[in-house]
């Protein structure tokens, strides 16, 4: 016997599960008219960001999956991604054939940091999250050491567009324009006078395909046991750590190849930050979607990242008209961005505690039907 | 760790290999070159090549330029296999077009391809008309004596 709900219950229910979609569905109905954008130019300006940041997000999916939680290492592979970045600007190899060569050079970096990442948060089982956000930063540290103080010196850079006056580490700044729109730019088409990159979306219509593929192969299976209960999994002869690894290397690795594309986008390379605003804007992305720590699908990634990106296009000019300052909508979305992974990590807690006391309830009725 | 080699060792040693293989085959298609078409006398030998009035000239199929006496254009080309193509009409009103292969050497970033030689050499060896080229040092820009690197992620917020 299950507790029946009313209709308002499941209302209630439906709005409690979606209360970060629905928030900010509320923050772009109210955005959208004060922002005076016009309809084209927020649709253009979406399928730009769906082309730049979908890939980041589509890699946060597998170590959900194998019970992990967020994967806030991912900027261990956009550092790798950067790496390989840095190296085809300084051999001068540009459009395709560079993107490749970077994401070649970084697949290694990439699986050895994930290999690491996933060794530690193994060994931190039950507060993966926090520890990768930690890895994160600590790693942070040894990729600026490398890039800092180590290019020109040990690691050969000969490109003095690249080099510190000083003669050795890395500037501020990479221009990236051998490489810049190289994928966005092979195949496009018009509609209503808005340009769609077709390689780019097939290339994350590929890794969707690739995801939803991986969670039917015996990995994938492996994966979902490990995430829904380890014991459970260990006893069914699953190498649960290994499993744990192959995810978060699996993670990293796409983290880099997702790094490379969002760069090719945007066309310049900022050396020492772009790797840890990616991470915390991804995650945040996936959550507005709908996500939980526990739980993300594709439609929660699409759905992340038009509402997500949408409150970032319409704030500012919102800010602006609404009270004359363009800079409070900035502030604005940092707030908010880190705001949702707030109340996305509460309202998980929150709904875990709510639905284990339903459990309760349920066996307790059962318990009395059968007295 | 005991090295194991079965079948799957084999694999991923040949798919280590292709991948390796396939890395130095985008280096060589993707590196880029810098290619200057000059127009300006120059002397070979203790013989001087006079600049043309008017040249159009073009760069495998990349759009052709025009090009006035003393005048110096560049293209950017990727590969290491490239052609020139020089179309100009001589005093008798005679239109003449040349067009030449030449390679670059993979790790050169900029080249030089003087065009009075060439024309006044159709045949000869690329080094005679092509040569690698180095930015003057007067020429760059000066650099300021130090850049600030921001690595704080907060920086912006103080």
């Amino acid at each position: 016997m299950t507790l029946q709900m009313t209709k308002t219950q499941k209302l209630l229910r439906f709005l409690a599960n979606n209360t970060v979609p629905i928030l900010f569905l509320i923050i772009c109905a109210f955005g959208i008219p004060l922002s005076g954008y016009s309809a084209n130019y927020l649709v253009s300006e979406i399928l730009v960001r769906i082309v730049r940041n979908s890939f980041l997000i589509i890699s946060l999916l597998i170590p959900i999956l194998a019970g992990m939680g967020l994967n806030f290492g991912m900027t261990l592979g956009a550092m790798a991604g950067q790496i390989g970045l840095i190296f085809i600007t300084d051999w001068g190899i540009v459009g395709i054939p560079g993107m490749l060569l970077a994401m070649i050079i970084s697949t290694p970096i990439s699986i050895l940091l994930g290999w690491w990442c996933g060794k530690i948060l193994n060994m931190a089982r039950g507060r993966e999250m926090v520890t990768s956000y930690i890895i994160g930063f600590f790693m942070n540290g040894i990729y600026q050491l490398i890039v800092l103080y180590g290019m020109g010196v040990v690691i050969p850079v000969r490109s003095n567009s690249l080099l510190l006056p000083r003669g050795y580490g890395i500037r501020n700044t990479v221009n990236l324009i051998g490489i810049r729109k190289s994928l966005d730019n092979l195949l496009t088409i018009r509609v209503f006078g808005i340009s769609i990159p077709l390689v780019s979306f097939l290339v994350i219509a590929m890794l969707c395909l690739f995801i939803l593929w991986f969670k039917k192969t015996k990995l994938g299976q492996d994966m979902r046991s490990v995430g829904q209960d380890m014991e459970v999994a260990r006893a069914a002869g699953i190498r649960v750590e290994h499993t744990r690894i192959i995810s978060i290397i699996i993670s990293t690795v796409f983290a880099g190849y997702g790094m490379i594309l969002y760069l090719q986008n945007i066309g310049t390379l900022n050396t020492y930050n772009s790797h840890m605003q990616i991470g915390m804007f991804s995650v945040a992305a996936l959550l507005v979607g709908g996500a939980t720590v526990a739980k993300a699908n594709i439609r929660n990634v699409f759905l992340g990242v038009i509402l997500f990106h949408l409150m970032f296009i319409v704030s500012p000019m919102a800010g602006k008209n609404l009270i004359g300052q363009a800079q409070l909508g900035e502030y604005f979305r940092v707030f908010v961005s880190y705001g949702v992974i707030t109340i996305s990590l509460v309202l998980y807690e929150v709904r875990k505690k709510r639905d284990q006391a339903q459990v309760g309830l349920a066996l307790a009725s059962e318990q009395e039907a059968g007295a | 760790m005991k090295l194991i080699v079965n079948k799957r060792f084999w694999v991923r040693s040949a798919a280590i290999i292709v991948i390796l293989a396939f890395s130095v085959f985008l280096f060589f298609i993707g590196r880029q070159h810098t290619i200057l078409v000059d127009n300006k006398s120059i002397t070979i030998n203790e013989t001087e090549f006079q600049p043309l009035q008017l040249v159009e000239v073009q760069i495998n199929k990349q759009p052709p330029l025009e090009l006035a006496a003393r005048d110096r254009d560049k293209y950017e080309a990727t590969g290491q296999k490239h052609t020139v193509t020089i179309m100009y009409t001589d005093k008798t009103w005679e239109e003449h077009v040349i067009v030449r292969t030449f390679k670059v050497p993979l790790m050169q970033d900029m080249l030089i391809i003087s065009i009075p030689a060439l024309v006044g050499n159709p045949d000869s060896e690329q080094s005679v008309w092509l040569e690698n080229y180095e930015l003057p040092t007067y020429a760059m820009t000066a650099q300021p004596a130090e850049e600030h690197v921001v690595t704080d992620d907060f920086a912006g917020l103080i």
